[in-house]
């Protein structure tokens, strides 16, 4: 058994947290809070230190002064607070979605549409191997039948019948995998605590 | 209470306790199941295989936090002990806050264990020549873009404070031109935003380690080739784990594997559970509509 106090405090936390399973109780409840202060804590400890401090403060401190622009655009988005002059945090809003939009969207629409699309494209060399070529069809299937599924400018009738159905099927296979993926991520997490309680802790396992 | 209504109305707590047998048996009950290696894993496996020895870096974007550890540590151990047995150089990095600690603790078992095998210097890693960790570093975008042009402008200094340019491995690594891939280890959605800025301005490759939950979104990115591969979840991670001991690069297999076991008898525990409520569910309808 392990004699390192941190160790002994994961353990015990993490049997608190396992507690709720049984139901609600101060145990949990205590973790809960502890964990939710811890966080806060870091994340505003870690942002002061590691982004606040050498990207703003530093430099201005060393008398670089082009970093009071970030840092009154920044300053600027506190005047929501202030009802006079609320209007000044369209500026910073403006700055952001101009240097957003300008650089996200050919990129999106390079990586997530145009490569995607690429990807359905069916070409006589997705038949070199066979069995790609089979699966090459199926998702070009499956493309086609899903997005006629969400076509909703036309009645389902006739012909649309059938191809959306085929495409509610696409979607219900993919929330399929969606949902075995789910449980296998969940369940990593329950052998992973229950890994550091039997190794570390009780030292019973390697 | 009818048969079939009992087991529909299981107490949740003895679904909790059985599950928690179901995983702690495998620990001490020794037995294996043969876990067969998914496409996706073995492609990023050939990808680093293919990579020469001491030319262009592996890049490992550490960005898991200690909620996915179960599922992205054993992949970053795995990763680091296949590039480091082929003398590939690795450059780590995060954008994720709570990341840092992990990837330098990754960082520090792996070398450790490897040093103590050393059998002399050749055989030794070292920092700043084998490796190094940049840190973290806040506004995600620009820094990706803008190590396309200079790594060390975006990380001037590494995460112990040393100059980045003072570092042997950073003296031959300027920027994407140097990296042979980057591996994305993450718990959110970092890797699409890998494809998204460096891939589509730099043509960088990409490969993802990925909480299992998020695998499925990724598939797509894997089809079209925009993912040199992919490992997802702790099965990805213990798939990783077989392949580099198959080929010899470690002995023992990691923590992954050994987690693999608990989680197919649970997923059998899970399908026998589905079933018994699915069969509870029909024969009670079925009374239903008789009564």
């Amino acid at each position: 058994m392990n004699h390192d106090p941190w160790i002994w405090i994961g353990a015990f936390l993490t049997l608190m947290i396992f507690s709720f399973l049984y139901k609600d109780n101060p145990f949990y409840k205590f973790a809960e809070h502890l964990f939710v202060g811890v966080a806060n804590g870091y994340y505003i400890v870690f942002y002061w230190q590691n982004a606040l401090m050498p990207n703003l403060f530093e430099p201005l401190g060393a008398g670089n002064l082009v970093y009071l622009v970030p840092l009154l655009l920044g300053l600027m988005y506190f005047a929501r607070f202030i009802p006079k002059i609320g209007w000044l945090v369209r500026i910073p809003i403006g700055f952001m979605i101009g240097w957003g939009a300008g650089i996200s969207i050919p990129a999106y629409f390079q990586a997530f549409v145009l490569k995607q699309l690429q990807g359905t494209i069916i070409t006589p060399q997705s038949f070199v191997n066979p069995l790609d070529g089979v699966w090459a069809v199926i998702i070009l299937i499956g493309v086609i039948c899903t997005l006629v599924y969400f076509y909703f400018s036309k009645e389902h009738k006739g012909i649309l019948k059938p191809v959306s159905r085929l495409g509610i099927m696409f979607i219900m296979i993919g929330f399929g995998a969606s949902f075995g993926y789910t449980v296998m991520a969940r369940v990593s997490l329950l052998i992973g605590r229950i890994q550091f309680l039997l190794g570390p802790w009780l030292g019973l396992i390697d | 209470m009818k048969w079939y209504e009992a087991i529909s109305r299981i107490d949740r707590r003895i679904i909790y306790f059985l599950l928690t047998v179901f995983v702690i048996l495998p620990f001490f009950v020794p037995f294996k199941i043969r876990q067969n290696i998914m496409p996706q894993t073995q492609r990023l496996f050939d990808f680093v295989e293919s990579i020469p020895p001491d030319d262009k870096v592996v890049m490992i974007s550490f960005d898991y936090t200690p909620q996915t550890m179960p599922e992205c540590h054993p992949m970053a151990i795995a990763l680091l002990k296949h590039c480091f047995a082929r003398n590939i150089p690795v450059l780590g990095l995060s954008f994720d806050p709570q990341a840092p600690g992990l990837a330098v603790e990754a960082f520090e078992t792996v070398v450790n264990e490897l040093n103590r095998k050393a059998s002399n210097y050749d055989d030794s890693l070292f920092y700043g020549k084998d490796y190094v960790y940049l840190g973290w570093k806040s506004g995600f975008t620009a820094a990706v873009l803008d190590m396309g042009e200079s790594i060390a402008g975006v990380f001037p200094r590494d995460y112990f404070g040393h100059p980045v340019d003072s570092l042997p491995l950073m003296q031959k690594t300027k920027n994407y031109k140097d990296v042979a891939i980057a591996i994305v280890l993450s718990a959110s959605a970092y890797p699409e935003y890998w494809v998204l800025y460096p891939q589509s301005r730099y043509g960088v490759k990409i490969g993802a380690g990925l909480t299992a939950v998020m695998a499925p979104k990724y598939y797509p990115f894997l089809q079209t080739g925009q993912f040199s591969g992919m490992m997802s979840g702790m099965k990805g991670a213990a798939e990783y784990e077989h392949l580099i001991v198959e080929k010899g690069y470690t002995k023992k297999l990691g923590r992954a594997e050994t987690g693999m076991n608990s989680q197919s008898i649970v997923h059998l525990l899970i399908i026998t559970i589905i079933i018994l409520g699915n069969i509870g569910f029909f024969f009670s309808r079925r009374d239903r509509k008789q009564s």
